[in-house]
């Protein structure tokens, strides 16, 4: 219950602050906020992936920047709003993550980090030297312009935005309480064990890559309509993935609730690092790969599990109690466990 | 005759390519860990390259070559005893991968911060020039001696490997770490002199590739993935293999750029994406862990 009173709280407010935003010019804060937001989806997405089904990707960017193509496309050539391309950008993605799949799951650990990194270059540079594509400069939404709404723009963007952030966290949090997560979770531990139990690997991996891949997808899309232009470099930059990681290992790396932590003090960093200190985005880009070394090195489940057991909050943890303990009972002495199979 | 022109290029670029797999190679063979920054050691080592040659003028900067490559040797000592050390142990695979992956973002806008983002490269002065006729082929000097260069260091390592017992103790050290340990070798300093290896190799591949084709600080994410497909193609841990995947991806990018001169690297990716498909445990060498 208490879950729900802040869900309505969260839509409560976000509304209002739409609506009341564009009168006090306000539309820079609300422009700000959605971008936190399309970030947290991503991240959320990205933490789905590493931190649950253990699928590292590095070249996540990939659907960043095909969700973004796939919408520009879309509203060009069909001369719709740019709203009405954005469930085309998700499925688009998702497709794509789809095929993807099948050559990038025959690599492993690391070697899937690195080879959709590769796939996501290869795309790029396909994109930038094919010109019905808008070969190195990419598309700009100029001709569907007289579609937009612009009294209304920041305000739609940042509804959409705010909607895309919690589907992703909720989403995420539906989908670990399910057999999926539960299957997910048991092969990210040990895929052996998990898959002698009859956990079915490939299956369960292709669902989250094909959904994490559809969430960065729209996400992308929308980011990229609120800039009302997207180029192969931007879309496909390597930087996306740097902020996914960070915002995924600073907050808390297999946790719901890490990536909003992580979401903040990305967006904190960002602000001292380029208002106060005045300092440019590289150095801005060397602090966060400073703090994401640090925190591997001294902190490697990040900042919300110490706060969770310091203060005892459940949040949106997806633990699954056993029935003995549900009935009061201590559960029964285990003899062999997961750690056992981990040498193998 | 532009065929075989292109097969003999592409074999010395090639040769290049194996170098930057090589290094990555040794590595992960030996302490199971991906090194993510590879490609901005590459990159660091061309650029220190291009300092040394400005301020030495009129010294062919092949003459360069040993010296920075003994200090990238420290460097990777240095970078191994103090960070990456601390994870190679760690019992899941993304503590290391999200270390040197932190480390690459840093040194790469750091360079960009020192240096700017222009286009670099290292003249080879005369000796680029040059070539040999061979009937109605004309072969780059410069070229043939990368490619020399390449092999020694791919024979030289392979020696090393396989006859010394300083190899025999990494050889060890790569089945092993704690039995290892228990012959009386001390597994840290392996690794921290395999990584120092390692980025000698790198330094060596990043001053000669300098001499063939420009860089910027960002050159390193390209320099990575294709070491990294030379690894995965070569077969994991097979230094022959390595050789030969860079080989077949050096020729794959110059007959792609023949075609369409704007490729650049999408020929060698799509060459990988291929033998993932079709040949997942690479074309030489036992299947991936």
């Amino acid at each position: 219950m208490k879950g729900g009173v802040i869900l309505v709280g969260f839509i409560v407010i976000a509304a209002a602050a739409g609506l009341i935003a564009p009168r006090y010019e306000a539309e820079g804060a609300l422009r700000f906020v959605s971008e936190m937001f399309l970030y947290l989806a991503m991240a959320q997405m990205w933490n789905l992936l590493a931190g649950y089904a253990g699928l590292l990707c590095m070249g996540q960017q990939m659907f960043v920047g095909l969700g973004a193509y796939a919408l520009f496309y879309t509203a060009l050539q069909l001369h719709v709003s740019p709203y009405w391309a954005m469930p085309v950008a998700a499925i688009f993605s998702g497709v794509c993550a789809a095929l993807a799949a099948l050559f990038m799951f025959r690599l492993r650990l690391v070697y899937f980090a690195i080879g959709t990194w590769v796939l996501s270059e290869l795309i790029a540079t396909f994109l930038s030297r094919t010109p019905a594509f808008g070969g190195a400069s990419g598309y700009q939404l100029s001709e569907v312009l007289p579609l937009i709404d612009f009294d209304w723009f920041d305000a739609t963007i940042f509804w959409i935005s705010g909607g895309i952030a919690l589907a992703a966290v909720w989403g995420s949090y539906a989908l670990m309480r399910s057999h999926i997560g539960l299957g997910l979770m048991s092969i990210r531990d040990n895929d052996l064990a998990a898959s002698s139990l009859g956990v079915d690997v490939w299956r369960n991996r292709l669902i989250v890559f094909v959904l994490a891949g559809a969430g960065c997808g729209l996400a992308g899309a929308v980011y990229f309509t609120a800039q009302l232009a997207v180029g192969p470099s931007q879309g496909f930059d390597s930087n996306w993935v740097v902020a996914m990681m960070f915002i995924t290992i600073v907050g808390g790396i297999g946790t719901l609730e890490g990536p909003i932590i992580g979401t903040v003090i990305y967006f904190a960093l960002r602000e001292i690092f380029t208002n106060v200190l005045d300092l440019s985005g590289s150095w801005y880009l060397v602090a966060v790969g400073a703090a994401a070394m640090a925190a591997m090195l001294y902190a490697p489940t990040g900042l919300w599990p110490p706060i969770r057991d310091r203060f005892g909050i459940a949040g949106l943890s997806v633990r699954r109690r056993p029935p003995a303990a549900l009935r009061g009972q201590a559960p029964p002495e285990t003899v062999v466990t997961a750690a056992d199979f981990k040498s193998s | 005759m532009v065929w075989l022109d292109l097969l003999i290029n592409g074999i010395c670029l090639g040769g290049l390519y194996g170098m930057l797999g090589v290094g990555l190679a040794l590595v992960t063979g030996v302490m199971r860990l991906v090194n993510i920054s590879h490609g901005e050691f590459i990159v660091m080592a061309a650029m220190l390259g291009v300092g040394a040659s400005d301020l030495l003028p009129g010294l062919n900067p092949l003459w360069l070559l040993l010296p920075v490559a003994a200090v990238f040797f420290f460097v990777g000592y240095g970078v191994q005893s103090v960070l990456f050390n601390k994870v190679v142990t760690a019992p899941d695979f993304l503590a290391p991968v999200l270390l040197t992956f932190g480390f690459s973002i840093v040194l790469r806008n750091l360079m960009f911060e020192s240096f700017g983002a222009d286009v670099r490269s290292l003249t080879a002065g005369g000796l680029a020039r040059m070539s040999i006729e061979v009937g109605s082929l004309s072969i780059g000097v410069l070229p043939l001696v990368t490619l020399g260069l390449a092999i020694l260091f791919f024979v030289v390592l392979q020696l090393v490997i396989s006859r010394t017992s300083f190899g025999r103790a990494i050889r060890a050290t790569a089945d092993n770490r704690e039995v290892a340990r228990l012959m009386g070798i001390k597994p840290a300093r392996i690794y921290n002199i395999v990584m120092g290896m390692s980025l000698a190799l790198a330094a060596v591949a990043g001053m000669l590739l300098a001499m063939r084709a420009t860089f910027t600080p960002f050159s390193g994410i390209s320099n990575l993935l294709v070491a990294f497909e030379v690894v995965v193609i070569g077969g994991f841990g097979s230094f022959w293999g390595a050789m030969f995947a860079g080989f077949l991806l050096g020729v794959a990018q110059l007959v792609g750029l023949k075609f369409d001169p704007n490729a650049g690297l999408m020929y060698v990716h799509a060459v990988f994406f291929a033998v993932v498909l079709f040949r997942p445990q690479g074309l030489m060498g036992v299947k991936l862990p």
